[in-house]
């Protein structure tokens, strides 16, 4: 984890943000909640990754597919919910966000350990 | 091995990225516009209005070719209920009517004309216009005046010294009878020997009957009252 870890990462960020601003088209409103749920999703992966790599149990095949499926399934339950006539995507909300604030909270002790 | 950390890192990051843009993008513009709950409810009773409206143009153009349906009805009903009244007007004799017929020109005896003693007394009566008129309307008189008052069913034929009194009026001798009907018929009626044109001139009246081929018999112009006289429920 060098400088060349933040170079990727900031460079990932970038590029991701720069191509969402310049897209020409937009997401309907409709799908929006999904995409909101699913990037709740992929932040508890990363924030699950960098907590794995903090205690050095980082498993690459875990992060990647974690992150895929945790973003596809939350935005189709949302989805799924939505058709249902159940409001499911604010339970992927409450779930997805514990596990953020949990996940934030070891990396923060783990961070204060060091 | 940490090659591909790498590469799944900055893929994430990738993907994170323009998710967070996109996301970003679409909530600025949902803000811009109406929230989305109320977009959803809105779109749904514009199709309910659509379809809503859908029915009642298709309402509409029903009651439109009912109209017509109703108006073509009431025109066809007005033209035969304008040739209805035409006829029984025509009927009742309330119009004016032209057409072949003959013009009976009565006269009391002239003094000079006195042919012996008994004759002066003698005047032109009722009696006789009324004979003239039962005479005509057995020879097919269509329709009939005598110094202008058209003879109705109801018309009176009435003496009233010294005058005669037809459909109320007065009328004064010379007596003009305009008869519309088979000229040839009419005048054989009254001038068959031993009619009543014979009759008359014996008794010394001036009689002079007269054909045309176009009359016109003025109608009835007083109103016709009913204060007694109901139909009945069957006609």
């Amino acid at each position: 984890m060098g400088i060349l870890a933040w170079v990727i990462i900031l460079g990932g960020l970038a590029i991701g943000v720069l191509v969402g601003l310049n897209v020409p088209f937009l997401i309907p409103q409709l799908y929006a909640k999904y995409l909101s749920v699913a990037i709740l999703a992929a932040l508890d992966s990363v924030f699950g990754g960098v907590r794995a790599a903090m205690e050095d149990s980082y498993d690459n095949t875990i992060f990647l597919t974690g992150f895929f499926s945790n973003a596809l399934l939350a935005a189709g339950l949302a989805f799924i919910g939505e058709r249902l006539g159940m409001d499911l995507y604010l339970a992927a909300v409450v779930a997805f966000g514990v596990r953020l604030f949990q996940n934030l909270a070891i990396i923060r002790r783990h961070l204060l350990k060091k | 091995m940490n090659r591909k950390i790498y590469l799944s890192v900055f893929l994430v990051a990738l993907v994170i990225g323009l998710m967070v843009a996109l996301q970003f993008r679409t909530t600025n513009s949902i803000e811009q516009g109406v929230p989305l709950s109320r977009s959803q409810e809105l779109s749904v009773e514009l199709n309910q209005l659509i379809t809503e409206k859908k029915q009642l143009e298709s309402e509409i153009e029903d009651l439109i070719q009912k109209i017509q349906q109703t108006t073509k009805g009431q025109a066809e009903a007005k033209e035969v209920l304008t040739e209805e009244l035409k006829k029984t007007r025509l009927g009742a004799g309330l119009t004016a009517v032209s057409g072949p017929g003959i013009e009976i020109t009565l006269d009391n005896p002239s003094a000079g004309q006195n042919k012996g003693p008994g004759d002066t007394i003698f005047a032109i009566r009722d009696e006789d216009l009324l004979r003239l008129v039962n005479e005509l309307n057995g020879a097919g008189v269509e329709a009939m005046s005598i110094n202008g008052q058209r003879i109705l069913a109801t018309s009176e034929i009435r003496w009233a010294a010294p005058f005669i009194n037809v459909n109320l009026t007065r009328i004064a001798p010379p007596y003009h009878i305009l008869a519309i009907g088979a000229p040839k018929n009419l005048t054989s009626a009254l001038e068959i020997s031993g009619g009543l044109a014979e009759y008359l001139q014996s008794l010394g009246a001036q009689v002079r009957i007269q054909s045309y081929e176009n009359l016109t018999v003025p109608g009835y112009t007083a109103p016709i009252e009913f204060r007694y006289a109901k139909p009945t429920k069957g006609d």
